[in-house]
């Protein structure tokens, strides 16, 4: 499906990336800022996920009842590691954050500036 | 600072676009993910791992590397959290290990006082609880289901270890961690946590002495395939389990 000549999911995927940064940019609740990380990343494994379905396409298991084309199982073994990675970001994040709440009393970045 | 904000967010998205116009679009069967080397795979992928599901093939088997690093790299995550300082001042210093130990114990608090009053003190629904309760073992039965019968049908080890994490995290959400930390041993919890990366250097070892190429899999015995196939799986579901709820769970404590 076209949208002033750009295929749809790649503009969906572009405006899901650039909510996820604002997020990341934007916030200065750090939680917030994790949040639209994870938001980023998702819009990645989507990118990378859809490139390799093909129309009309099977899963890529080769059992009875399935026949060819299949859909290309790189991308998504591939995005089955970026999860994975992502998930050991989120979870190391997090654990900094609980952290910096017990240290500081808040997990404003502004807030976290100011503090002598 | 939102100006600026959109200003930099614009400023991305503008060689994103460019960058996407001259791509294949999605669908396309002569886009090069089609023409590359998934082409091979998928003619070749069953006959040369004895494995139907092409995706848990190419993580297993041709990308082995890639997924044993994965699998360390999680590991790693775990052990990064466990190093920090426990948040809580409740809790004694010492090493994460042993003030998890106390937490278990006499130290922790009593499932009692989680029942009624879980994280941020609120109280835990009875209707939340009871289902959580009636539906544990049916998501630990799709969990075996999705790990057995992976090879196929859509699933395979991570799958399976997300939804053995989402049951003990959810019990954990309604009985209390410490509750939740008692179904995994003492002794066998360092084992579970590293499970994933073990199984994999015990494979790769198993596979060098058959083969003679570290993580390789002999290609003439599908038995033999298939049986490493399924101890790695085993131990991607089990150790990525394990290591997601203890994640979860040091996180709420």
């Amino acid at each position: 499906m076209l949208l002033f000549g750009l295929d749809l999911d790649y503009v969906l995927v572009i405006v899901l990336f650039c909510v996820g940064l604002y997020m990341l940019v934007s916030k200065s609740n750090l939680l917030k800022k994790l949040l639209g990380l994870n938001v980023m990343e998702t819009a990645v494994f989507a990118f990378i996920v859809t490139s390799g379905m093909i129309e009309g396409g099977d899963p890529p298991i080769l059992v009875a009842g399935t026949a060819a084309p299949y859909a290309s199982p790189i991308p998504q073994a591939m995005v089955l590691t970026g999860i994975v990675v992502a998930v050991s970001v989120t979870a190391v994040a997090l654990a900094l954050i609980v952290q910096i709440h017990a240290h500081f009393g808040t997990i404003e970045v502004d807030e976290l500036k100011e503090l002598p | 600072m939102k100006a600026w904000s959109l200003l930099l967010v614009l400023l991305v998205a503008l060689p994103l676009v460019v960058g996407v116009v001259n791509l294949p679009t999605h669908d396309a069967p002569d886009a090069p993910i089609h023409t590359g080397v998934g082409v091979r795979y998928l003619e070749r992928g069953v006959e040369e791992t004895g494995n139907k599901n092409l995706v848990t093939a190419v993580l297993l088997n041709y990308r082995g590397f890639d997924t044993f690093f994965e699998v360390i790299v999680i590991f790693t995550a775990l052990a990064a959290v466990l190093a920090l300082p426990r948040g809580s001042a409740a809790r004694p210093g010492g090493f994460p290990e042993e003030a998890a130990h106390e937490a278990d114990g006499a130290g922790g608090r009593p499932a009692e006082a989680a029942r009624e009053a879980n994280g941020a003190g609120v109280p835990v629904s009875p209707v939340v609880s009871y289902v959580v309760r009636l539906m544990a073992p049916f998501m630990a039965m799709f969990a075996l289901a999705m790990l057995f019968r992976g090879h196929v049908t859509p699933g395979g080890g991570f799958q399976a270890a997300a939804v053995f994490a989402a049951i003990f995290i959810a019990l954990g959400l309604v009985l209390g961690p410490a509750r939740v930390a008692e179904l995994v041993p003492d002794d066998w919890r360092p084992w579970l946590q590293g499970a994933a990366p073990l199984a994999f250097a015990l494979i790769a070892a198993i596979g060098w002495r058959l083969t003679g190429a570290f993580l390789g899999f002999p290609t003439d015995d599908h038995t033999a395939q298939e049986a490493m196939g399924l101890f790695l799986e085993v131990g991607i579901a089990l150790g990525g389990g394990v290591i997601l709820a203890r994640l979860f769970l040091e996180m709420e404590t």
